[in-house]
């Protein structure tokens, strides 16, 4: 049995703010290629969001959340650092107090490792429904650069053997140790990040660049391959970078950067950009995702394309949902001034 | 602050995460929030557990600002500015009160077409309380 995605869903609170605003308030703008960003509601948190996702999935299918058998919830950004998280997403589902659910919160590579999470859930137990939400709103303190990217946004996988739209073609992963880039102390609450820019860069890149190429070559698979290469976005530069190393070119990258409307959407990042990848995807194409946390670690996986089925929300759907913040407005919702 | 205890709160997580209502057994009606007694026929205790859809339309509603908030919303109005309150008419018959969310307040419309999604309610001692809001049915789940 071939096991893949049997259906997506996604959703993009609702709010922006442009990077206008943070010129006027900052004097610059550090997010490269970022154009605007989504913003979450006051109330609005990444189990609220896991719950939307992870409900527009299973209508997707459609699929009752009785039916689900794993459930595998990523995010940054949970609202709280203990207690079990996933409980919360069930609940509003309404699914089976005995689905195996396990929460992914220490990296922006939690998506990906949600989703290897699932597949692995279905290799032992093929006619299982895993169901995986990646839901995420970084947060560094306003004066640190980093912040300037941070957006917010979700999207959530049915994972199972029946009914695919795309398929798993294979997966590799690395890790390695790397420390100074994007990391929260036990003790903070907030994001930081030393800004040893070419440091890293290296990190960025030898740690996807290894996990692709890794995958490439199991796969026996050359870059052209493949329709669309979607690759981790703390901001809209980042991904070209790893992406010319391995030998893709800008156009397979643009359907899955997410990142210049939204933001940097952190362990959300690749699910959102899978999402908007499949989107534009047609039956045939094949599609690379390749995450990254820092830390660091990265994950590759390989999906083919089998079915032209698209979800009611969709990431053009509901990124074009939108309304605008200015700065202020903006530090209010993110209790930056209280 | 409308103080309701962690195990009070608790007990309604059904009906407040995921609107599970009771159908009673002798009438067919809908009760939401949940009764003791059907509301409808008052000749009944039986009843079935039914989830409701969550769609409905605005019946009526209201403006919150400039300070009306009760304090458990306080620190929502500061940040998020006006929000709408509204009594919805579920598909199902019942007719719930609920914030709405994800709208401009100036866009609010008896009738307009709406969607339950689980929102954060208020925070008391360091507890986030979840429960549904409205917002309109386009942008739903």
């Amino acid at each position: 049995m071939t096991l893949g995605i049997s259906g997506y869903g996604v959703a993009i609170p609702r709010l922006r703010i442009k990077r206008e605003d943070y010129a006027k308030a900052w004097g610059s703008f550090s997010a490269a290629g970022v154009n605007e960003k989504a913003v979450a509601g006051f109330d609005e948190d990444m189990l609220t969001l896991a719950t939307k996702v992870s409900a527009r999935a299973l209508e997707s299918v459609p699929l009752t959340p009785d039916k689900v058998t794993r459930f595998a919830f990523a995010s940054t950004t949970p609202p709280y650092t203990e207690k079990l998280l996933s409980g919360t997403v069930l609940a509003g589902l309404g699914a089976p107090g005995d689905t195996y659910a396990t929460d992914h919160i220490s990296s922006t590579r939690a998506g990906t490792e949600a989703m290897l999470a699932g597949f692995e859930h279905l290799a032992a137990n093929p006619t299982g429904c895993a169901l995986v939400a990646a839901a995420d709103a970084p947060m560094a303190s306003m004066w640190d650069p980093i912040e300037h990217a941070m957006g917010s946004g979700a999207a959530a996988f049915v994972l199972s053997g029946f009914a695919t739209l795309a398929e798993l073609e294979g997966s590799a992963s690395y890790v390695s140790e790397y420390f100074g880039e994007r990391f929260r102390p036990r003790e903070e609450g907030q994001t930081r990040d030393l800004n040893v820019k070419k440091f890293s860069e290296g990190s960025f890149v030898t740690n996807t660049t290894r996990a692709a190429t890794a995958l490439l070559k199991k796969l026996g698979r050359k870059p052209e391959d493949y329709a669309h290469v979607v690759v981790q976005q703390p901001d809209a530069r980042a991904p070209a970078s790893a992406a010319a190393k391995l030998g893709f070119q800008d156009p397979q990258l643009a359907a899955g950067m997410v990142s210049v409307a939204l933001g940097d959407l952190g362990a959300a990042s690749t699910p959102v950009g899978l999402a908007a990848a499949l989107e534009a995807s047609k039956v045939g194409d094949r599609i690379l995702v390749v995450s990254y946390g820092s830390g660091a670690g990265s994950d590759a996986l390989s999906f083919k394309v089998v079915s032209d089925r698209k979800p009611a929300f969709t990431v053009s759907k509901e990124a074009a949902r939108k309304e605008y913040v200015d700065y202020v407005q903006y530090l209010k919702l993110k209790g930056a001034i209280r | 602050m409308a103080h309701v205890s962690v195990p009070m709160y608790w007990r309604t997580i059904p009906q407040r995460y995921r609107l599970v209502g009771m159908q009673c057994k002798k009438c067919g009606k809908v009760n939401f929030p949940p009764k003791g007694v059907c509301k409808y026929c008052n000749a009944s205790s039986e009843f079935a557990e039914v989830r409701l859809s969550g769609k409905g339309k605005v019946h009526t509603f209201t403006l919150i600002g400039a300070g009306g908030a009760p304090p458990e919303f306080a620190e929502q109005e500061k940040a998020g500015g006006v929000y709408p309150v509204t009594i919805v008419e579920l598909e199902e018959g019942p007719k719930v009160i609920g914030q709405m969310a994800d709208v401009n307040p100036k866009d609010v419309t008896i009738g307009m077409p709406v969607r339950a999604e689980l929102r954060r309610i208020y925070e008391e001692e360091g507890v986030v309380r979840y429960g549904f809001k409205f917002v309109p049915l386009e942008g739903g789940a």
